[in-house]
């Protein structure tokens, strides 16, 4: 029998970071998308507070829908298309024949997306800020924490929507149930109150209603029917929209544990 | 067999354990049986070529061995672990070079290098790896704009870059110009000298003969033919041909010999070349005759492989 020498490896951080920087790299080269991340969360703001609209006007409003979405169409939607394409084009194959466990490729991957998603959001909430709507949020803690585990869950939706997507062009269709179905029912165009109390049940158990209500809840310390906490409440009502995030979470990490394609079929 | 030995340590020697080791592998997708019971091993030092047309289960038995795919049936150990279930382990000490593989076009050659060698335990520095494979003057140009054989020499450098003691090599010169595959040829004999031990596969003969210390020939998911290129070359017959002039008489058959041609051009086909030729010349010289155009061949790796890589399965 042979025995494996074990040198020391590089640190996991190192390992990923070194990928991750490439990756991110390649962003900046391409400057359309580094365009449209800047521009889109500038028109966002723009737009929303130039509507004049109710409440969704007020800084909390706007970092809400900003959170929603961002994650949808920026961290879920280029993270299919991204993936897709690197799985067609032989990329991801190819990283898989090296030291990287399958895990510390795809994170690496989506560090890019990730970076802009968090920068995203810090340009709506210093145009909130500029726009003299800022408030203090009611729990500072929740809607960092609502975001980190959306971003997570935007994630493995995405490696597990890759396993319907043939092409990156067929993301446009494969990606609708959750950038159109889930979005539409998720608080941010209307409130859940307005839904029959069925309806509401059912949209308050898609993958990013739970999000949008952690936020919210977070900011402004209003419930998804409209009623306001505090303190140890709010962290109670948080309990419900916690567990569907995580929920939604493993089960897509084990539809793609249990079906992520490296290569293309052939 | 006879790995080559090298005088830097450490000396691969032909006592040296088997640091690939195959018993029995089956590879099915769905109802289609791929691989079927292969088994071979390979030490430090040495290169194991599998030859076979395409289809013939080559890259779905190293995908084993490289351990991006289990198994259907059958054990593979690579430096005595399971390539796929500990590739933890065995991954710093494995390069692969895949039969197709991509890389992110807009990054540079030399980014592209420092970013793979940020992965890995113990990277060769980047302008050794450049060097290599003679990339150092495309340093700074991106993959998209590289050729399809600097592409291959990259992929290659890539496969290098952590110093692997087991190197898995598909087709690792398909598509390279003749100079790209002699300095391929180099690195490889270059790296077995240092014992590393090599799997590749390839459907150019030249480079089996010229590379591999033994070859096995898969025919539809199975080996059909095991060796040294002399042991495999030794299971067909060898030739002997010669032309006599009219009038001149027939020589008489030497024992073991299958007349192909009775001439006046003669082709005699035999398994004991030396003895019949030698009962042919002495009747020659006896006799006074003429055997113009003589030649005597042992059979090449070719006329062997062509008998078995191509014949009808079942």
């Amino acid at each position: 029998m042979t025995t494996i020498a074990v040198p020391v490896a590089p640190s996991r951080l190192r390992r990923v970071g070194s990928l991750a920087a490439a990756e991110t790299r390649l962003l900046l080269r391409n400057r359309t998308a580094v365009v449209n991340s800047v521009l889109m969360p500038l028109l966002l703001v723009a737009l929303v507070s130039g509507m004049g609209l109710d409440d969704r006007a007020t800084g909390p409003g706007l970092l809400t829908m900003a959170a929603g979405f961002t994650l949808v169409f920026l961290t879920y939607y280029n993270l299919v298309t991204t993936y897709v394409a690197r799985r067609e084009d032989l990329v991801l194959q190819r990283m898989r024949t090296g030291e990287l466990s399958d895990g510390e490729v795809l994170a690496a991957t989506a560090v890019p997306t990730l970076l802009v998603t968090v920068g995203q959001l810090l340009l709506v909430a210093v145009g909130v800020t500029v726009l003299g709507l800022w408030t203090a949020p009611v729990d500072a803690v929740l809607p960092v924490l609502a975001v980190l585990l959306g971003a997570a869950l935007m994630v493995v939706l995405a490696t597990a929507s890759t396993v319907f997507t043939r092409t990156p062009e067929s993301a446009q269709i494969t990606t609708l149930p959750v950038v159109l179905g889930a979005t539409a029912l998720s608080g941010l165009f209307f409130p859940l109150s307005a839904l029959p109390e069925a309806l509401a049940t059912v949209a308050r158990l898609l993958p990013l209603t739970p999000v949008v209500e952690l936020v919210q809840l977070g900011l402004a310390g209003r419930t998804w029917d409209g009623e306001v906490v505090a303190g140890a409440e709010l962290w109670g009502a948080a309990l419900v929209p916690l567990g569907v995030t995580l929920a939604w979470t493993a089960l897509a990490a084990a539809a793609t544990v249990r079906w992520f394609r490296w290569a293309p079929r052939r | 067999m006879q790995p080559s030995v090298a005088p830097a340590p450490p000396a691969p020697s032909a006592a040296a354990p088997p640091v690939v080791e195959v018993v029995d592998l089956h590879r099915r997708y769905g109802d289609f049986a791929a691989v079927r019971g292969v088994s071979f091993d390979v030490r430090p030092g040495e290169v194991f070529a599998l030859l076979g047309v395409n289809g013939a289960g080559k890259t779905s038995a190293l995908e084993v061995l490289e351990g991006l795919a289990p198994a259907s049936g059958g054990t593979v150990r690579v430096l005595g672990a399971d390539p796929r279930r500990e590739r933890a382990a065995v991954r710093p000490h494995l390069g692969v070079l895949l039969q197709t593989s991509g890389l992110p076009g807009d990054l540079t050659v030399a980014e592209t290098v420092r970013t793979w060698a940020g992965t890995l335990t113990t990277p060769r520095p980047v302008d050794e790896a450049l060097a290599q494979v003679d990339l150092t003057g495309r340093a700074d140009v991106r993959v998209r704009s590289l050729s399809g054989g600097e592409r291959r020499r990259l992929d290659l450098a890539l496969a290098l870059l952590g110093r692997p003691r087991v190197l898995v090599l598909d087709e690792p010169t398909t598509g390279l110009d003749p100079e790209s595959r002699r300095t391929v040829w180099g690195l490889v004999r270059g790296l077995v000298d240092d014992g590393a031990a090599v799997v590749l596969t390839t459907h150019h003969l030249e480079e089996a003969e010229e590379l591999a210390d033994r070859i096995a020939v898969m025919r539809a998911g199975r080996i059909v033919l095991a060796g040294t290129r002399e042991e495999i070359a030794e299971t067909q017959p060898a030739t002997i041909r010669f032309t006599l002039a009219p009038g001149d008489p027939q020589p008489p058959v030497p024992s073991g010999v299958e007349v192909v041609s009775a001439g006046p051009r003669i082709e005699w086909h035999t398994r004991a070349l030396q003895p019949a030729l030698a009962q042919l010349l002495a009747w020659a010289a006896a006799y006074g005759v003429v055997l113009r155009g003589l030649q005597a061949r042992a059979a090449s790796l070719e006329q062997a492989f062509l008998a078995v890589a191509d014949a009808d399965a079942e």
